[in-house]
């Protein structure tokens, strides 16, 4: 599932780097080194998804973003920047950025958004999905309620969020902090293991009397639901 | 030019120009009105002769000169002036030169009346009469004119007194200003020689100098305090960042030495952890000095905090639970709305919380609370831990004031810190108290932090907005 990706950032070493992993996983990586050039790229609309660096020479990225979405191009925007603090992710969110991820990064982690802010783009397309499912489980997102094998689980409010959203990234890796700033709105970084214990206590309730468990943890990475 | 003369020259020639303005005011008065009546006087009296000779001839003329001379009052002047410049007839003892070469018309002359030992200034008409002789009639300026004569004199004398009094008030005055602006800046001087321990003097008379001095004071006071905090936080950044970098560089050394790649994967998983957290600390730091600079302020907004202690306190339960201790939340009444920037704030009672859960699980239950009050919210966070002693709380606010140094895990000890940086951020502080036992770290937020608590905000529908 191929898709094109047009990356924006200005040093080198990062856009080789990012370019060839983008192209592993088999999407079509088109690259531009400043703000210009990429703005001009990036306004035929053509692209599924947007990389962009926010420091970058001529015009910046947080301009770039502005102007696109100015001239009512929606395509999703990942900005990345070595700009950490709570208040400039905030500020990226506001122009109008799909997400934001501070350097320095894993690739994992931005494949994980990559693939999250795609998958998004997919399910715009398809609006016809009431019903959540993956393998014997089912969400039902009106109702709130969740089954597996038949079997009513209980789950608390948090965890239900938490496990919609895993559902709606199905087969894709999530990471921590995308479940932070997805499932709680909160953009800052804990220094606890907050969010590996709520995972876990949802792997309890999800996985506990199961053959085949459904909530994976990837190493290095984050989790996956998968079947 | 220096300022002192310059002050001088200034305060001499404001001085100059009032008493010049107030002078030639009563100049003017005094001059101008008696010099009036009397030319009205000297024509009337000049156009009376003049009418007589045109309708009775000389002879009538002379008849009034006589009567003039008679009965008229003793400072009257009139005469009749040959071709050859003496008096054919009159009351004038001597004619001034200058009334000779002299046509018809109004004029001031000095001149002697018979009879009288001094000149007189007078203010005389001539008219000609047939055969080149002069018809001359006046009167003498009497008492009004010689006032007016000290006066212009007197005032003149005044005028340079008081440009003299001026220049002297002006040099008194610069030299004052001069001698208290050089004090302060002499203290300007050594401090840019970057001697901060100089202070401006400043007297017990309270006057502009001394407040002005005063506030310079505070203010080099303030920015020695941020000088300290910056140095004592270069050195523990330096310092605190020499463990898990020579960590960091260890593992990096062993992952690249490993020879079975299982092991290495291992080592290099390590490697990046380290890392992150090396990053963490970094962005922390970096945080604090955002939130110190009220950087943040653009993105302040009402919220609930209520609601926002309640569902951070919902995320650390399961924690809480896992440390076997209990995270109970003390829910308000009602909404508490504070307009103020909610993820930075979040950080800050998530900072607690985590502070309360690593150091103070021990004791039991750990308390949420959110108390407003009219104008403040407290949000406090109170575990049964051992406790901060008094003497140590301000170390344990610090930037890297990791109290039991002992401990090697979690937490760079910046959690404090930027929880009292983001209370600052909102006008508010972060208090450290004791719980008995336990600690019990409050955060004290006015309800409007761009507007003081003293000016009594008024919430715009802050309760029903949210």
């Amino acid at each position: 599932m191929g898709r094109k990706i047009l990356l924006v950032e200005d040093d080198k070493e990062t856009a080789a780097y990012l370019a060839k992993g983008l192209t592993q996983e088999g999407h079509s990586v088109e690259q531009a080194a400043n703000g210009q050039d990429g703005l001009f790229r990036a306004t035929d609309g053509s692209f599924d998804l947007i990389v962009l660096d926010r420091m970058l020479p001529v015009i910046d990225g947080l301009s770039v973003l502005k102007a696109l979405r100015a001239a009512k191009i929606q395509t999703p925007v990942l900005i990345l920047s070595a700009l950490a603090s709570v208040g400039d992710r905030i500020e990226g969110l506001e122009c109008g950025s799909d997400d934001y991820l501070t350097k320095p990064f894993s690739f994992a982690e931005l494949l994980a958004r990559v693939n999250a802010l795609l998958r998004r783009r997919e399910a715009r397309v398809d609006p016809a999905e009431h019903r959540l499912s993956v393998g014997d489980l089912e969400i039902d997102p009106l109702s709130r309620s969740v089954r597996r094998a038949g079997k009513k689980l209980d789950l608390k409010p948090r965890e239900y969020l938490l496990l919609e959203y895993f559902a709606r990234n199905e087969g894709r890796v999530v990471t921590r902090t995308m479940l932070l700033e997805q499932v709680w709105d909160y953009h800052f970084d804990p220094g606890t293991n907050v969010i590996d214990v709520h995972v876990s206590r949802l792997r309890r309730k999800l996985d506990e009397g199961f053959d085949k468990p459904l909530l994976h943890t990837v190493r290095g990475a984050g989790y996956m639901l998968a079947a | 030019m220096s300022t002192t003369l310059r002050i001088a020259l200034l305060a001499g020639l404001l001085a100059l120009v009032s008493n010049l303005a107030v002078i030639g005011f009563i100049y003017y008065r005094t001059h101008d009105e008696a010099a009036a009546t009397l030319r009205q006087q000297v024509m009337e009296q000049g156009k009376v002769l003049a009418d007589v000779y045109r309708s009775g001839g000389r002879p009538a003329l002379d008849g009034a000169i006589r009567d003039t001379m008679t009965y008229a009052d003793p400072q009257t002047a009139v005469a009749i002036i040959g071709q050859d410049g003496g008096q054919v007839e009159g009351n004038l003892d001597a004619i001034p030169p200058s009334l000779l070469k002299s046509r018809e018309g109004y004029r001031n002359a000095l001149i002697r009346l018979r009879g009288q030992t001094t000149p007189h200034e007078a203010a005389l008409t001539m008219h000609e009469l047939a055969g080149g002789q002069w018809l001359v009639s006046g009167r003498i300026a009497g008492e009004g004119l010689a006032i007016r004569d000290t006066l212009e004199r007197s005032l003149l004398i005044a005028l340079v007194f008081a440009g003299l009094l001026g220049l002297l008030c002006g040099l008194i005055l610069a030299h004052y200003v001069g001698r208290r602006i050089g004090s302060i800046a002499r203290v300007a001087d050594r401090i840019s020689a970057r001697d901060l321990t100089q202070r401006v003097p400043v007297s017990r008379a309270d006057d502009a100098f001394d407040r002005l001095g005063r506030q310079i004071n505070a203010m080099l006071d303030r920015i020695s305090a941020l000088m300290e905090e910056l140095r004592l936080l270069t050195d523990s950044l330096a310092h605190d960042l020499r463990s898990p970098v020579s960590r960091l560089r260890s593992a990096a050394h062993a992952a690249a030495q490993a020879s079975d790649p299982r092991e290495q994967e291992e080592l290099f998983g390590s490697v990046i952890r380290q890392a992150d957290s090396l990053m963490r600390i970094l962005t922390t730091v970096l945080e604090i000095s955002r939130s110190e600079a009220l950087t943040g302020r653009r993105q302040f907004a009402w919220f609930d905090v209520g609601e926002l202690s309640n569902e951070l306190t919902e995320m650390y339960d399961p924690l809480a639970e896992e440390r076997s201790t209990t995270l109970v939340y003390d829910r308000p009444a009602w909404p508490v709305p504070l307009f103020g920037h909610r993820q930075l704030l979040a950080q800050a009672i998530s900072n607690l919380i985590e502070n309360a859960l690593r150091y103070g699980a021990s004791g039991g239950e750990i308390r949420v609370r959110v108390e407003p009050s009219e104008r403040t919210i407290r949000v406090e966070v109170a575990d049964r831990g051992p406790g901060i002693p008094p003497e140590r709380r301000d170390e344990a606010r610090r930037r890297f004031g990791r109290l039991d140094t002992s401990r090697s895990d979690e937490g760079a000890g910046l959690g404090l810190a930027l929880a009292e940086s983001i209370a600052h951020l909102h006008n508010g502080q972060l208090l450290l108290e004791d719980n008995r036992p336990g600690l019990l770290t409050v955060l004290v937020l006015p309800v409007h932090a761009e507007r003081p608590p003293s000016s009594g905000a008024v919430q715009p529908e802050a309760s029903a907005a949210i």
